[in-house]
C-alpha cells in the first residue's frame, strides 16, 4: 500500500515537474522584462506608479 | 485716420503685431517654465539618486512611488488602509510569534520527554527491584 502510494505520488511528481519548470522559467523572463522595463525607463514608470496610487487613494477616499 | 485715434486711446501699435508678440512672449515663459521644471526635477533625481535607486531595487522604487501617490491622493486616513495595516500586523506578529512558539513547543516537549522518560526509567529501575524482591521471597 505505502509503496503503491509512493509510486504515485512519483509519477505525478514527474508529470508536473516539466510544468513547474516552465512556469520558473516563464516567471524569470517576465522578472528580466519588468526589470529592464524600469531600468530603462524609470521617470516615466515611478510616474506612472505615482499616478496609479493617486488615483487608488482617491478612490479609496470616495469610497470610504 | 484710424492711426491717429489709435494713437489717441494710447494704442499706438498694430493689433495683429501685438497679439503676436503675445503670443511669443506667453511660448517663450511656456519654454522657460519648462526648462526650469526640467532642471528642478534633474536636480531631485540628482539628489535623491533616484536612478542608482531604481538600478540597485526596481520593485521596490515602484512600490514606494505608488504609497507615495496613495498617500498624497488622500488614501492614508481610509478604511482600505487600515485593513491593509491590520493585514500588514497581523502577518508580521505571526511571523514573529510562530518560531518563538516552536521554540517553546520544542522546549516544552523536551521537558516533557525528558521528565516521562525518567519516570518511565524510575518505574523500571522500581520494577527491576520490585521483580528482584520477588526474585527474593
Amino acid at each position: 500500500m505505502t509503496e503503491q502510494i509512493e509510486a504515485t505520488v512519483r509519477e505525478v511528481g514527474e508529470r508536473v515537474r516539466p510544468q513547474i519548470d516552465e512556469a520558473k522559467r516563464r516567471l524569470s523572463s517576465l522578472d528580466e522584462t519588468v526589470t529592464g522595463y524600469i531600468k530603462e525607463n524609470p521617470g516615466k514608470c515611478l510616474l506612472g506608479a505615482l499616478a496609479v496610487g493617486f488615483l487608488i487613494g482617491k478612490i479609496a477616499r470616495r469610497a470610504a | 485716420m484710424e492711426t491717429h485715434e489709435n494713437m489717441a486711446n494710447g494704442r499706438s501699435e498694430d493689433p495683429a503685431k501685438t497679439i503676436g508678440e503675445r503670443v511669443g512672449r506667453v511660448s517663450d515663459t511656456a519654454q522657460e517654465a519648462w526648462d526650469r521644471t526640467r532642471d528642478a526635477m534633474s536636480d531631485i533625481k540628482r539628489a535623491a539618486d533616484i536612478d542608482g535607486r531604481v538600478e540597485r531595487n526596481p520593485y521596490g522604487t515602484v512600490a514606494a512611488a505608488l504609497g507615495i501617490g496613495f498617500v498624497l491622493g488622500g488614501g492614508l486616513f481610509t478604511p482600505l488602509t487600515a485593513r491593509i495595516v491590520g493585514l500588514g500586523i497581523r502577518i508580521g506578529v505571526r511571523l514573529a510569534l510562530l518560531p518563538m512558539l516552536k521554540d517553546q513547543i520544542s522546549e516544552l516537549a523536551d521537558t516533557v520527554g525528558g521528565d516521562m522518560g525518567m519516570g518511565t526509567s524510575s518505574k523500571r529501575r522500581r520494577g527491576g527491584k520490585a521483580a528482584k524482591t520477588g526474585e527474593g521471597s
